[in-house]
């Protein structure tokens, strides 16, 4: 459905990209990503295509095998506010009352609580890691994706079609997959894109707690936040690493409005014009 | 002459908080019957239906359809109930009634998927459908926005019609056609109604129910008080309310009730509600 839209199109490749990075990325890095040499700060060259670091380590082997894990990170990360903040979501108008009070009042509690306590509580308590640090960012964020998949849910919940498909003997779940979730979607997918992108940059901020990526292991992010430290040597070296972050979330981006585009009442009606139009010219 | 009745209401009272909306009525519609129910904004009609199909809880009273007390029904009574498609519905809002999202086949097939049909068999049944309401098999493909109103209604009847219903409420079905459509609508339930299907036809404009129904009830601030043959209804009406109605239909006929005989009957129904 997506690929019917060019810009579905570009989106899906980039991503795929990203991800063919994230699986090979480490594979195909040219040095050790975590051995230094002599030549710091070097310029790009044959043997270092993006230049070395303040430690001499290639920049572009850095780039490639933190990949994985920025990757990873980001999807974790939205995975569990989907989990954990757009079920619930749904769920609230459905449930009953003492189900959405609760779920209000935490969300409401999660929106209060401080990250940095919440982060240093939750690695005290499961240990330091990538996962750990991911699933903090996670649950920070799912408090948004609860209020997006809620007040979109609240939106056809009460509409007379819902009301129709009840009085055919419809069931909660066939409400839900029939009418809510295509209406709960595209909201969820734009901000889902925001999110993927604000992970990339969570997890090199969490680093200086000594949170999740433990230095020299290489991230996008980490790398970018090293690379900002050294601005007067090497202007042009944050390029890099931002180029490939703003990509993917553009990339997230772009999916978003293309998955809001071909599920909503609007794009289903672009694509029927385009596809009578198609049948015309084929006459 | 008397067989079950598909649809006995006795002494139906619903409250919405403080509101009493509904207070004590009885409604009975035998198989095949018309029944109109009119009343101003306001007088509990709407209140009635959705009562009777389960979106409203009565706080008293007795809703018996086809046999089947259904006043006392939980969430899986009514599933039960409604998936055999014994009573259907249809909207006052056509374009509200139909999910923007769903082709008009998607909308078509739900109740008859939700019962459980194959998909083949609920997809020829759409098509014997489009062609009861007289609607091309073009617009299969169609979303809402994309039809006139009143194709739009003519969907949301033939929904309302594919699991064969044995009574279907109205609930101001034409109020939100134009003046076409409003006759070839009321044209449809028509036939629908020499077809053998019972119809509560609910509207606050008598001059459209008159045409359509075998009896007519008049609902004023929560209760039924005047109930009879269409004609008796129309031609003699007891109750002050069922006067002022007709009185003020918006055609050559309101000219002969005075302006001044209007104001008096509503004095009096100020006053004490209006004889019986």
């Amino acid at each position: 459905m997506v690929l019917r839209l060019a810009s579905g199109r570009i989106a899906v490749g980039i991503l795929g990209v990203i991800a063919l990075l994230a699986v090979l990325g480490p594979i195909i890095a040219p040095h050790d990503p975590l051995e230094g040499g002599t030549d710091i700060l070097a310029s790009p060259s044959a043997a270092h295509w993006l230049g070395t670091d303040y430690l001499g380590r290639d920049v572009l082997s850095r780039l490639l095998d933190g990949s994985r894990v920025s990757v990873l990170g980001a999807v974790q990360v939205a995975l569990i506010a989907l989990v954990v903040g757009v079920v619930p979501g749904i769920l609230s108008v459905y449930l009953g009352r003492p189900f959405e009070w609760v779920t209000l009042r935490l969300a409401d509690t999660l929106i209060a609580l401080p990250f940095l306590v919440f982060a240093v509580a939750v690695t005290a308590l499961l240990g330091n890691g990538i996962p750990q640090a991911m699933f903090v960012v996670g649950i920070m964020v799912s408090p948004l994706f609860y209020r997006v998949a809620r007040a979109a849910t609240l939106s056809v919940a009460r509409s007379p079609y819902v009301e129709a498909a009840i009085l055919a003997g419809a069931s909660v779940g066939w409400v839900v997959r029939k009418h809510v979730w295509v209406k709960v979607l595209p909201p969820i997918a734009v901000a889902l894109a925001n999110t993927t992108g604000v992970g990339f940059v969570v997890v090199s901020s969490l680093t200086f707690l000594g949170i999740g990526v433990q230095p020299p292991a290489p991230t996008w992010g980490g790398v970018l936040a090293a690379d900002l430290g050294y601005l007067s040597f090497q202007p042009w070296a944050p390029l890099a690493p931002t180029a490939l972050i703003m990509a993917t979330v553009w990339a997230c981006n772009l999916l978003a409005d293309a998955i809001r585009d071909v599920t909503g009442e609007a794009g289903r009606a672009l694509l029927n014009t385009r596809t009578v139009h198609a049948a015309k010219e084929a006459r | 002459m008397s067989p079950e009745p598909v649809l006995a209401v006795t002494d139906l009272h619903v409250h919405y908080r403080r509101v009493h909306a509904l207070r004590g009525a009885d409604l009975t519609v035998a198989p095949g019957e018309t029944v109109g129910v009119i009343g101003e904004t306001g007088s509990g009609k709407s209140t009635l239906a959705r009562a009777i199909v389960g979106l409203v809880r009565p706080s008293a009273g007795r809703i018996t359809i086809a046999g089947q007390e259904v006043a006392g029904l939980r969430g899986g009574g009514w599933r039960a109930l409604r998936r055999r498609g014994v009573v259907q519905y249809v909207f006052q809002d056509p374009l509200r009634s139909l999910d923007p999202d769903l082709t008009v086949e998607e909308s078509l097939l739900e109740p008859l998927l939700i019962q459980g049909r194959p998909r083949r068999a609920a997809a020829e049944r759409v098509r014997e459908l489009l062609e009861r309401v007289r609607l091309d098999e073009d617009l299969l493909g169609r979303l809402p926005g994309e039809l006139s109103g009143g194709q739009r209604q003519r969907v949301t009847i033939a929904r309302a019609l594919a699991t064969e219903p044995r009574l279907v409420i109205l609930d101001e079905p034409v109020s939100a056609l134009d003046a076409a459509n409003r006759v070839r609508a009321l044209e449809f339930f028509q036939e629908l109604r020499d077809a053998g299907t019972a119809l509560v036809f609910i509207s606050h404009d008598l001059g459209s129910v008159a045409g359509v129904a075998d009896r007519i009830a008049v609902l004023f601030q929560g209760e039924i008080v005047e109930e009879g043959p269409t004609r008796e209804v129309v031609n003699a009406p007891r109750h002050a309310y069922t006067r002022l109605l007709i009185g003020s239909a918006p055609t050559l006929r309101s000219a002969r009730v005075a302006r001044a005989e209007r104001e008096e009957l509503r004095e009096l129904l100020r006053t004490n509600g209006g004889p019986a």
